[in-house]
């Protein structure tokens, strides 16, 4: 089994919803084929020792309060990735915002051609560049239209001060512009590693395991450790869901450069 | 349970029976609900339906990006109605557009890499040198480039469609309305243009053309692709007592031309300068003063009032930008797109063969410029032609049209004697070498 990000995409296409259910199902669905299955194997180690449920519920509990924390800091990882990815792109909107307001001071027609590369570039970023993230895709046109946009800002000779002071601090911009755009690029496959899905999933299994070891009424069992398994279920969704910042439910969208396209559009 | 003994199979024969029923009741809930679980998952190779790719060759950086940008937009802009409108044969087109930089050799090696990538077809290229070096590629790998740029003729190829002006429906009209009464009845023509084979060709045409005219050829000059310093040249046409100039400088140097005219006072009223290469994205990047009075020669101008040309225009602009225009040879592309797509829609596949074959039929379509025909013997299309006096705004006011579209000859008799095309029968028939650098 691999754990390579590109081998689960398949699951984003899922509505989150039905993905939720998907998870609860698949744990709830192993926590009671495995009841059936497994179970009375396992109570053959512990049958005839005093006080088992006690003891059971004892290692329950210490383990849950591991894997808890373990689920609870890769949940908290899970989201700073998405949060951070989220931040560069907002940052990576904000900079070509300032150097649209920037390029807007330069004489025509040189302004004009610079303003129309940069909206060229937020709406290849919206158009194409999105949907190619949300596949996984890192996109590499949107290089090239940054690079006809530097091509034509280098092209232009301020003939005043006041044209090197506004010159100046566009190129400072468009370098601001390229540090966020590289950090939005390199956080499309971000994602935890794989041996950190080994862990939770292992952690799961054994969970469930350690339940089927309780000694009481069949459906009693059914009904308390299909509600454990279902709230796993439900924390691995979250941490899936989240995985990867451009992918999912849970994730980026382009709103800001959407917000920023349209402004540009109505000047 | 009797006496407190269990007998065999009392008890567990109902819990055996309980969970069968259960895993059954199981079974046939999670075969209820997976299809509804699982809608919308896909196997993730890819959506449902299979993209077909499709490759876009255009300068977006360098000396031609100025002028192949506006190809590259109309050009997504086009694929995305189709998309919109269910694609083509019911597959989306996904469109692909690297940056061959300006340099011949990086189109080959784009080329490449977008047949590689399965690309269908290529639309792209701008100077014929670009587009001469793509051809081979084109031709190993049968698949067929769409070029839409005015060129000058003297060329087929099996896997080229050629949507852009060839000199019979550009250059030699050009000339013949600057001799007539309209064109100002002109007697000196000086010739300008890039140092590639485009300028040299269309000029040799020119010059052709010009034997025994009552216009006669006064110089040439040639300036390399990109350069810029067009002093010198001015100053030779102001000595050759020229009373006209046709331009074939294409890119940015056209920024360069019009920028020493302007600085040598030349009067457009006495010595108009017509283009073969100028639209209105070229425009963008000159001062009005510099051009406004000059005149280009084209298909199709921004301006041309029909109401077809008006929805076209208004939907680039709604997609691309309020300040974005529209032009020659942006029209032949969005053109030669939907041709491409009617030939596909007709053979029912996407093979080039199949296609070739599709052209036969002659196909036409109702461009923003007027109607278009490809011709299925040349691969070439029908073209209007017009001549646009620059204004103030960097538009066209159209000053000459011709009544119909004229049907391409991409080998003049007057300039290749001997030579033709005819994709339908045998291809080329070859007539003696001509040698375009060499004496009228």
């Amino acid at each position: 089994m691999s754990f390579a990000p590109q081998d689960w995409f398949w699951l984003y296409d899922i509505p989150t919803q039905q993905l939720a259910l998907g998870f609860v199902a698949v744990f709830v669905g192993f926590y009671w084929v495995g009841s059936i299955l497994v179970r009375p194997i396992l109570r053959q180690f512990i049958r005839h020792t005093a006080g088992a449920n006690d003891i059971v519920g004892y290692v329950l509990s210490c383990f849950c309060v591991f894997y808890g924390l373990l689920l609870g800091l890769i949940a908290v990882t899970a989201y700073q990735n998405v949060s951070g990815a989220g931040e560069n792109v907002t940052r990576e909107a904000a900079a070509l915002s300032a150097l649209y307001e920037d390029v807007s001071r330069y004489p025509e027609p040189h302004g004009q051609n610079l303003r129309w590369l940069l909206r060229d570039y937020t709406r290849y970023v919206i158009k194409y560049a999105w949907p190619l993230q949300r596949r996984g895709i890192i996109p590499e046109e949107g290089t090239i239209r940054a690079e006809a946009f530097h091509e034509k800002l280098l092209d232009f000779q301020p003939q005043s001060p006041a044209q090197e002071i506004v010159h100046a601090e566009a190129l400072r911009q468009f370098n601001n512009f390229l540090e966020y755009r590289r950090m939005r690029l390199l956080s499309v496959n971000s994602s935890l590693p794989a041996s950190m899905w080994y862990v939770m999933i292992l952690g799961a299994v054994l969970n469930i395991a350690i339940c089927w070891l309780f000694d009481m009424r069949f459906i009693t069992q059914l009904v308390l450790g299909g509600i454990l398994a279902a709230y796993l279920g439900t924390m691995m969704f979250l941490i899936f869901d989240m995985n990867q910042p451009f992918r999912g439910d849970v994730s980026i969208t382009p709103e800001a450069f959407q917000t920023l396209y349209r402004r540009m559009d109505e000047e | 349970m009797e006496n407190g003994v269990r007998l065999v199979g009392e008890a567990v024969m109902p819990r055996r029976r309980a969970l069968a029923g259960g895993a059954a009741a199981t079974l046939a809930a999670a075969r209820l609900l997976a299809p509804a679980l699982f809608v919308g998952c896909t196997s993730g190779i890819g959506p449902r339906s299979r993209t077909v790719p499709v490759g876009l060759l255009h300068s977006q950086t360098g000396p031609l990006a100025i002028s192949a940008t506006g190809l590259r937009d109309i050009e997504l802009h086009a694929f995305e109605r189709i998309n919109e409108a269910g694609g083509i044969l019911g597959h989306p087109i996904e469109v692909r557009a690297p940056d061959p930089r300006s340099r011949p050799d990086l189109f080959v090696k784009r080329a490449r890499q977008l047949l590689d990538a399965g690309a269908v077809a290529l639309f792209g290229c701008w100077t014929s040198l670009a587009r001469k070096a793509v051809l081979p590629v084109m031709e190993e790998a049968r698949r067929l480039l769409f070029y839409s740029v005015q060129y000058e003729g003297n060329e087929s190829s099996p896997y080229c469609v050629y949507g852009g002006m060839v000199p019979n429906q550009q250059i030699v009209p050009a000339l013949d309305w600057l001799a007539s009464k309209d064109g100002g009845g002109r007697r000196k023509v000086f010739l300008v243009g890039s140092d590639y084979v485009f300028p040299r060709t269309a000029n040799f045409i020119a010059r052709k053309h010009l034997a025994g005219k009552e216009l006669k050829h006064v110089g040439t000059a040639y300036v390399p692709l990109g350069d810029r310093d067009f002093s010198a040249v001015v100053k030779r046409i102001r000595e050759s007592g020229a009373d006209c100039v046709l331009n074939t400088v294409n890119g940015d140097s056209n920024l360069g031309l019009f920028s020493a005219l302007a600085d040598a006072k030349v009067d457009p009223a006495k010595l108009p300068v017509v283009s073969t290469s100028i639209a209105e994205d070229e425009l963008r990047g000159l001062l009005p003063r510099q051009v406004q009075g000059h005149y280009a020669v084209s298909c199709y101008f921004q301006s041309l009032d029909t109401a077809a040309n008006r929805e076209w225009v208004a939907g680039f602009r709604r997609e691309f930008g309020f300040d974005r225009v529209t032009g020659d040879p942006m029209e032949p592309d969005w053109c030669l797109v939907h041709l491409w797509k009617q030939a596909v829609e007709r053979a029912g596949t996407f093979e080039t063969e199949a296609v070739r074959q599709a052209f036969r039929a002659g196909l036409e379509f109702a461009g923003p410029g007027g109607p278009v025909r490809l011709d299925p013997q040349t691969q070439h299309t029908s073209k209007f032609f017009r001549v646009g006096r620059i204004r103030a705004d960097r538009q066209f006011d159209i000053v000459h049209a011709s009544p119909a579209p004229l049907d391409p000859d991409p080998y003049p008799e007057v300039a290749f004697p001997g030579w033709s095309v005819d994709w339908t029968k045998e291809g080329v028939t070859r007539g003696p070498e001509v040698d375009i650098d060499g004496p009228v």
